[in-house]
């Protein structure tokens, strides 16, 4: 059960030494917290290590946290420093989708989709896999708009960009996820769409 | 159809002005393309909004507390002391130090004779220091103190490229 205490009373309770309040705040964000680590990791392995780390890090920090902004905006900009640097880690490029690396990553996705294509046929399950194979910072941005009750200028203070360059992203992400669907579903976006 | 797309999607976020908003409404009731691009964004935004967050697993909350417990427990002796305790140890100290050498520049005698009730009692036999410090004995001493100033050098080099990596 979770407690019905703001996430700013929880913070003022561990502060105090209570450290039962912050299983209480780990509870209450870590299925969005590992959400979106497993947006670049895509292992579930990987994002269990990513989120853990996260909730560690914002522990260890939480007196920095000055309560200017929503305590979710801070700890997804801490999900998104330490997500970046384990996929600088991994070596993986991010930067741009025009990149060939990038078309090699999704070619081969869309070859994995397309083998589990017959056997799951759910509406969110093609949406799921049409997110998965976007690239992190279009899946990330995605999700905080829809999942993480953030506004663009929350997003642009977690991932740290100007608000207008976060509408425009958002924009051309879902238009990627709507090419994606497409592609994917072939005649059967029509039915989910 | 681009252009058509982004009024569309800002509507549906709420963005624009109210005029805009109003214009865009108007669009949408009168004209076909509008309309039809509209529902087919307007479904696409609900199943985005239905997106379902994946669940990590059970022991997740358990196994965070659990690292944050023993960070705690494992943290260094010179990081758990309060360091109230350790300023207020060097201020006994420094307050004893400065009372002693006041007590002592207070009893100093400046004109360099010794004190009419001051002395020594007993003969002092100290022992000759040219044996200890020979020619090679001095050269051991130093060798050392290179290879202790080297060793302890590399310990802090180490430490310095492991916080780094960190």
């Amino acid at each position: 059960m979770q407690s019905k205490l703001t996430d700013i009373e929880l913070i003022e309770q561990t502060l105090a030494g209570n450290q039962s309040a912050y299983a209480d705040l780990v509870k209450r964000h870590q299925r969005f917290v590992f959400t979106l680590a497993l947006r670049f990791t895509k292992t579930r392995e990987d994002a269990e290590e990513v989120a853990q780390d996260c909730f560690i890090k914002a522990y260890r920090s939480l007196q920095s946290f000055g309560g200017n902004s929503k305590f979710s905006t801070w700890l997804y900009s801490i999900v998104y420093t330490t997500a970046m640097t384990f996929l600088r880690k991994k070596r993986l490029d991010t930067s741009s989708i025009d990149d060939e690396g990038n078309f090699l990553q999704v070619e081969n996705q869309n070859a994995a989709f397309e083998n589990n294509l017959a056997e799951n046929k759910s509406r969110s399950f093609y949406l799921n896999q049409a997110i998965e194979q976007l690239l992190p910072d279009d899946a990330m941005i995605i999700t905080l708009f829809y999942k993480g009750e953030q506004s663009l200028e929350e997003i642009a203070a977690t991932i740290g960009i100007e608000p207008n360059n976060v509408k425009v992203k958002l924009f051309r992400a879902r238009q990627r996820l709507k090419e994606k669907l497409e592609r994917n579903l072939k005649h059967e976006v029509n039915e989910l769409i | 159809m681009n252009h058509i797309e982004e009024q569309l999607w800002n509507y549906l976020d709420g963005l624009g002005t109210e005029q805009e908003r109003e214009h865009i409404s108007y669009l949408i009731a009168s004209d076909k393309v509008y309309q039809q691009k509209y529902n087919e964004l307007l479904t696409f935004n609900q199943e985005l909004e239905s997106i379902e967050l994946d669940v990590p697993p059970m022991a997740f909350t358990y196994n965070v507390m659990e690292s944050i417990r023993n960070e705690a427990a494992s943290k260094p002796l010179k990081a758990a002391i309060d360091n109230r305790i350790i300023k207020s140890i060097a201020a006994f100290f420094a307050v004893t130090i400065l009372v002693l050498l006041g007590i002592a520049l207070a009893n100093t005698h400046w004109d360099g004779t010794l004190g009419d009730n001051m002395h020594i009692p007993f003969n002092l036999h100290l022992p000759s220091l040219k044996g200890l410090l020979n020619n090679n004995a001095l050269k051991g001493f130093v060798f050392f103190d290179i290879v202790l100033a080297l060793y302890l050098f590399d310990g802090y080099l180490r430490k310095g490229r492991s916080s780094q990596n960190m």
